[in-house]
């Protein structure tokens, strides 16, 4: 069904397949750009993975100015200032983000300010706000799932007020993203896991939102079929690069169809979970994910039907009702799957969520902005009574 | 039948300088409607325990805007103690403000075609501030449509429409009809400005 009215947006230019990293020098040179300022973290750097980033530049006239490796989880307002003087002093004219959400998001920070002339954050929080180009950005992830390497949000954390500052607009984008499989071959089975379930949230609730329109249908189906096809595969051996290769593109795909479409409810009590009790957003994600389809299934039962053939359901004619259910019981098989192979916590008890936690967390879940998107209502009750069975 | 109508529409668009009487006429709607909107807030604030609940947790002075870009009309309100206050017109340096995009997106929502969720999820409004604070600001326009809206327009716009008990009936009858002595309260209020 169409809805009345829907917008898309994707100036992404996407690399995607082996050694795409290396093509990055020649994309910068595209984009008139010279000099990169790498934007990533410690653990990046351990893994070896900016020594691939280096050794595409080796033969190539253009340069990395600085490597900035001092991005923490979660991005503040501290860190993209001291990002920005550093791309200033330095030189350089565009970004280059290496790492999953908190690199992209502290690159983007630091572009705002750099570009918008923007001396404090606060003033252009929200959506749509930005107004100035940006200077490029190119997004490499390291994990498969936030698909932060073609969305246009941003979360900064400022340390002095104590709020998640977010951002939305078009200017956001980057300009290229790099899906290499080198560079998320090293990932360890319980973080692809968390990272593809998050992938396949971003997906089936960009299918079943509000927002939901035939354009994100095609990325989220196909994000869903690849993630059907990967995710157990990748968890179970990191060394597939065929199964790497899938899930970094199921991310990609379902990051374009989210940042259209935009997510709902379980992003919300997702980021209250980890606002409160620090669960990783995947895990939070795929935790909730089926209980917020069963409730959701009553409003939105065609939408959740749909997805039961992408995550493997068979063929046979069953009522919509019926074959949404089906499509539930597979996202909860699949859970179980990645349990059994890697220990993928089930439960929010499971994941460190302490049962006294969960008023505060359906607290922080109604004032979040994701399920203004979601079919049905959320409300303080709905959350807390949702959290409860997930616990 | 149709075409009749279309035939007449077009008539009626080929007036000489239609679509700026079209856009004037818009404008005195959204004002009228963002103004009955600002008494709403002050009379709903004052009687509805829902909603005084869901300021509570404001901060005390915050200030919220509603509005229509890029020129259009807006009244920014302010939270002192358990109540809105209306501050008056234009965006007298708000903390978080609702700002429709273009008139017809206003027209739709403050005349109770579209909720301002489903204007939220079309990507009709532009949310400057806080984006948790603009959560907060939704849910009390939600409360405040409640009391506002008959129930043939609650039962189309709201994702679960509201059930009103006997109390609440009477409650809004209450701010029906105080609505339009603070209307005009206002109105002198900004007169005197």
């Amino acid at each position: 069904m169409l809805p009345n009215y829907y917008q898309f947006y994707c100036p992404i230019k996407i690399l995607s397949g082996q050694q795409a990293v290396s093509n990055i020098p020649f994309e910068m040179e595209l984009l008139g750009c010279k000099k990169a300022m790498v934007v990533t973290d410690k653990g990046v750097v351990d893994a070896g993975l900016i020594d691939i980033v280096k050794a595409a530049f080796a033969d190539s006239d253009r340069e990395i100015g600085y490597i900035f490796d001092e991005v923490p989880p979660d991005s503040s307002n501290h860190i993209v200032n001291k990002l920005a003087e550093l791309f200033e002093k330095e030189g350089c004219d565009c970004f280059l983000a290496v790492g999953g959400g908190s690199s992209m998001d502290t690159a983007k920070g630091a572009d705002i300010m750099v570009s918008e002339g923007a001396d404090d954050l606060l003033k252009v929080q929200g959506v749509e706000n930005i107004t100035h180009d940006l200077k490029p950005l190119i997004a490499v992830p390291t994990t498969a799932g936030t698909g932060s390497e073609v969305t246009k949000a941003a979360v900064v954390y400022n340390e002095e007020k104590n709020i998640k500052m977010l951002f939305v607009a078009d200017k956001l984008y980057p300009s290229v993203a790099v899906v290499d499989p080198r560079m998320t071959a090293t990932l360890p089975p319980k973080i692809t896991a968390a990272t593809g379930m998050d992938a396949l949230t971003h997906a089936i609730e960009a299918y079943t939102c509000l927002q939901k329109n035939p354009i994100d249908d095609m990325f989220a189906k196909t994000a869903i079929d690849l993630i059907r096809r990967y995710l157990v595969r990748a968890t179970e051996s990191g060394k597939d690069k065929e199964a790497r290769m899938g899930m970094a593109n199921a991310a990609l795909l379902a990051g374009i169809a989210f940042s259209n479409s935009q997510v709902g409810m379980v992003h919300s009590l997702a980021h209250g979970c980890g606002g409160v009790s620090r669960v990783p957003h995947g895990v939070a994600n795929a935790i909730l994910l089926p209980w917020v389809l069963e409730y959701n299934l009553d409003k939105v039962p065609e939408y959740i039907a749909e997805i039961s053939g992408a995550l493997g359901g068979s063929g046979e004619y069953l009522e919509p009702k019926d074959q949404a259910k089906v499509t539930i019981s597979l996202v909860r098989n699949l859970l179980t799957r990645l349990n059994q192979i890697c220990g993928f916590p089930t439960r929010l008890r499971d994941a460190g969520v302490t049962e006294d936690k969960l008023p505060a967390i359906a607290k922080a879940a109604i004032n979040d902005g994701a399920h203004t998107y979601n079919p049905k209502d959320l409300t303080y009750e709905v959350a807390l009574e949702t959290l409860k069975k997930a616990f | 039948m149709d075409i009749d109508i279309q035939k007449g529409l077009a008539l009626i668009r080929g007036i000489p300088n239609y679509p700026v009487m079209q856009s004037k006429v818009k404008y005195a709607l959204l004002d009228i409607s963002l103004s009955t909107l600002a008494a709403a807030f002050e009379e709903v604030a004052k009687r509805v325990p829902e909603f005084k609940a869901e300021i509570a947790g404001w901060n005390d002075g915050r200030r919220v805007a509603v509005g229509v870009l890029p020129r259009g009309p807006s009244i920014t309100l302010e939270k002192r103690g358990d109540r809105i206050n209306y501050l008056g017109k234009g965006l007298l340096s708000p903390d978080v403000s609702f700002l429709f995009k273009n008139l017809d997106s206003g027209v739709m929502v403050l005349t109770g075609l579209m909720s301002s969720h489903q204007a939220v999820a079309e990507c009709r409004v532009l949310i400057d501030g806080d984006t948790s604070q603009a959560m907060e600001l939704n849910r009390t326009l939600a409360i405040v449509e409640t009391y506002l809206f008959p129930m043939i327009i609650l039962k189309r716009i709201f994702k679960t429409p509201p059930k009103l008990s006997p109390g609440q009936l009477i409650t809004k009858a209450k701010v029906y009809s105080a609505l339009s002595p603070t209307f005009i309260r206002h109105m002198v209020q900004d007169l005197k400005k």
